[in-house]
């Protein structure tokens, strides 16, 4: 899951972007106002965490005129006005969750995963599609209740799919999905691991629409 | 009960008012008393002259009649009224009382030292003794009167029952006017009794008095009334601040205050304002300082987090070093709030003598160590002493934040010097670095509690201005802000005027 980091404190930014990444996030960090406002425009990450003290634009402003102009992605206000006049203010911003800081990490990972599952309309903490169930807070996947090993990539590339159930992602929607800046994405790679996807979770788990994209087609309710 | 009285307003309205009306009424009364009694003497007096003056007439004509008719009827007749006189003396002294204020007035006609006619109640002796000297005029002699009149002449005239009777023997002060014939051996004494004057004087302040009396409860009830009335609008300021929450700083409404509250009211709506500016900056700070504080907590318990769940030494070792790192940011930050609110809220510190140069070398020897690691130059130049009237503690905690900050804000292997110069006329203090300076629009802003330079990946609690410019006033001295000619960088300039300096001529 790719989020972006808006926070100025270096020590701080440093500190979350560590540990979200170990807590499985693909983490872009941004450090002032203006930097998050462009990036969230472009709408590649599924969640953000927020800093409302902002150098150039306030945290506040930025959400404002995000929300202005219809950007929906979650964004969960990191800050440290406590008020509670503070907190009815980020919320009523457009914030869809508002923590205090300091706050722990798991906490704060949790509560992510927690904005983005709601945001596609997921209810639950685990995905389930065709006998596939993915556990997003344990990062497991098991089929027909057995365990299935996947690397990170195939982890992050199959949540992204199955949090779509029933859309088709393209190529780039994926690629911003599992890649977070600065790393490499191999001219292939895309296509290694939806095959090593298929060979572990059955061939027909995720189809391809030729010139499109990939969808993983969308469990209809049971009865 | 006294200072209740001498400070309540009402009290001392009602009680200036009453009293004032009081003295003037006192006062008319006395004027009237004195005017009243200096004309009744003199219109008295003058009855007494006149009946005086009466009877000598008439007795003058009538021993003038017996010494100038010879033939003896007439001299018998004269000795048969003379007889008649000296034997049926009695009967002449029963003058007939035909006013109730008879018995307050008295007369004797003596002829040749004898007495021929007296009033009733007039007694046989004179009521003036008879002295070869005696002079004609008033005199004022206590006498004790209708001792001679028996019970029988006194009912003689009970008849007449508009009549009172005589008074039982009374003494009393007695008004006596003396007269002389002018040819024969006669003597007039008319008297009066002084109690009768005082009694008419008496009644005629009775008169003014009662009303007065009368008047005084409903003028002071009136009075009360207005001045409560008056003071009303006290009362309800009281009420309203007796009522009043310790937080509710808003403006005091007064609706139908009089004029003379107004100033008052403007100076506490005044010192409310004042008050609440001043809380507000107070809560901003705290406000600010728990925000600032925060941060830094959490990045150190994010830090902290990190390190417990990495796996990766390298990535380990980068975590506890930031966990590190934020301690001590947040130590000196604590540091430096605790510096900025004792310096706040503090009283005068001590004042001394000394040498800048001293606190110069101290505080450069302390920083020099960290300024290097980063592969900075520091140095001092001063030629002489730098008298200052200051605090040695303020001072180094000033430079040191200088300083701090020129080498903080400045990159590695940059140069930070300080300079010190004595004239005539001031000390001057710099402190110079060959960083990147500071634009028009930061400069405004430093100094503002919290305000960090932008773009700034330098840890600092942006308090240091805050504190240089507090130590600074506190020392009055001037600080400016330009560009350093020599090393290229931001220049800090501190200058104490002469009456603040004490330069030297070493």
């Amino acid at each position: 899951m790719r989020i972006l980091l808006a926070e100025d404190d270096p020590q701080l930014g440093d500190g979350l972007r560590a540990g979200l990444r170990q807590r499985g996030f693909q983490v872009d960090w941004v450090r002032d106002g203006e930097a998050a406002e462009r990036e969230l425009r472009a709408e590649v990450h599924q969640a953000a965490v927020l800093d409302l003290g902002l150098p150039r634009k306030d945290g506040l402003d930025v959400l404002a005129g995000l929300r202005r102009s219809q950007v929906h992605l979650p964004v969960l206000v990191l800050t440290a006005r406590d008020a509670v006049s503070d907190r009815v203010r980020g919320l009523d911003g457009g914030a869809d969750d508002y923590v205090v800081k300091p706050v722990d990490l798991d906490e704060l990972a949790a509560r992510l995963r927690a904005l983005v599952r709601r945001a596609h309309g997921q209810p639950q903490e685990c995905l389930r599609a065709q006998g596939v169930m993915l556990d997003v807070a344990g990062r497991r996947v098991t089929l027909d209740g057995e365990e299935v090993t996947l690397s990170q990539r195939e982890f992050d590339l199959l949540q992204a799919l199955m949090l779509n159930a029933g859309r088709v992602l393209s190529r780039e929607q994926i690629e911003q999905h599992v890649y977070s800046w600065g790393q490499e994405v191999e001219s292939n790679a895309l296509e290694v691991h939806i095959h090593h996807l298929r060979r572990k979770l059955g061939s027909g788990f995720i189809q391809t629409v030729r010139g499109v994209g990939y969808l993983v087609p969308r469990e209809l309710p049971a009865g | 009960m006294m200072t209740w009285f001498t400070r309540s307003l009402q009290a001392r309205l009602l009680s200036m008012v009453l009293g004032s009306l009081l003295g003037v009424w006192l006062a008319a009364l006395v004027l009237t008393w004195v005017d009243t009694r200096h004309e009744l003497d003199e219109l008295l007096d003058g009855h007494l002259v006149q009946s005086a003056a009466v009877l000598v007439a008439q007795y003058s004509s009538e021993l003038e009649e017996d010494h100038g008719d010879g033939d003896p009827a007439a001299e018998d007749s004269s000795s048969h009224r003379r007889g008649h006189r000296s034997d049926d003396h009695r009967a002449l002294k029963d003058a007939p009382v035909l006013h109730r204020y008879a018995p307050r007035v008295a007369f004797q006609v003596f002829h040749e030292g004898r007495l021929l006619l007296r009033s009733a109640q007039a007694p046989e002796s004179a009521m003036v003794p008879l002295q070869p000297r005696l002079k004609d005029g008033f005199h004022t002699v206590q006498l004790t009167m209708a001792t001679a009149v028996d019970r029988q002449a006194g009912r003689r005239h009970r008849d007449d029952a508009a009549l009172p009777l005589l008074r039982e023997p009374s003494e009393g002060a007695w008004r006596v006017f003396v007269s002389r014939g002018q040819a024969h051996d006669l003597l007039v004494m008319v008297a009066e009794e002084q109690a009768s004057r005082s009694d008419i004087l008496h009644a005629l302040l009775r008169g003014s008095l009662g009303p007065l009396l009368l008047a005084l409860p409903l003028i002071a009830l009136l009075t009360w009334w207005s001045v409560r009335r008056a003071v009303a609008p006290l009362r309800e300021l009281d009420r309203q601040l007796a009522k009043r929450q310790p937080q509710d700083l808003s403006p005091v409404r007064l609706p139908g205050a009089p004029s003379e509250l107004e100033p008052a009211l403007e100076a506490l709506n005044g010192l409310l304002e004042r008050i609440e500016a001043l809380m507000a900056a107070e809560r901003r700070f705290t406000a600010d300082a728990a925000h600032e504080l925060r941060t830094p907590i959490a990045a150190i318990r994010t830090q902290a987090q990190v390190a417990l769940g990495e796996g990766d030494p390298d990535a380990r070792h980068h975590a506890l070093l930031a966990t590190l790192q934020g301690c001590d940011r947040a130590g000196h930050l604590v540091q430096q709030l605790l510096t900025l609110s004792r310096l706040e809220g503090g009283a005068a510190p001590a004042m001394a003598d000394l040498d800048l140069r001293g606190v110069a070398r101290t505080v450069l020897a302390e920083l020099a160590p960290q300024a290097l690691r980063r592969g900075q130059s520091i140095e001092l130049e001063a030629d002489a002493a730098c008298q200052v009237r200051g605090n040695e503690v303020l001072l180094a905690v000033l430079l040191r934040n200088l300083v701090d900050n020129a080498s903080r804000y400045s990159p590695d292997g940059a140069r930070v010097a300080v300079k010190l110069r004595a004239a005539t006329d001031a000390v001057t203090l710099w402190v110079e670095d060959s960083g990147p300076g500071l634009a028009e629009a930061d400069c405004q802003r430093l100094g503002e509690r919290f305000f960090r330079v932008l773009g700034s990946e330098r840890p600092g609690s942006g308090l240091g201005w805050s504190i240089v410019r507090r130590i600074a006033a506190v020392h009055a001295a001037v600080v400016q802000l330009g560009r350093s000619a020599d090393l290229g960088g931001l220049s800090v300039q501190l200058r104490w005027p002469a009456a603040e300096a004490r330069p030297s001529g070493h």
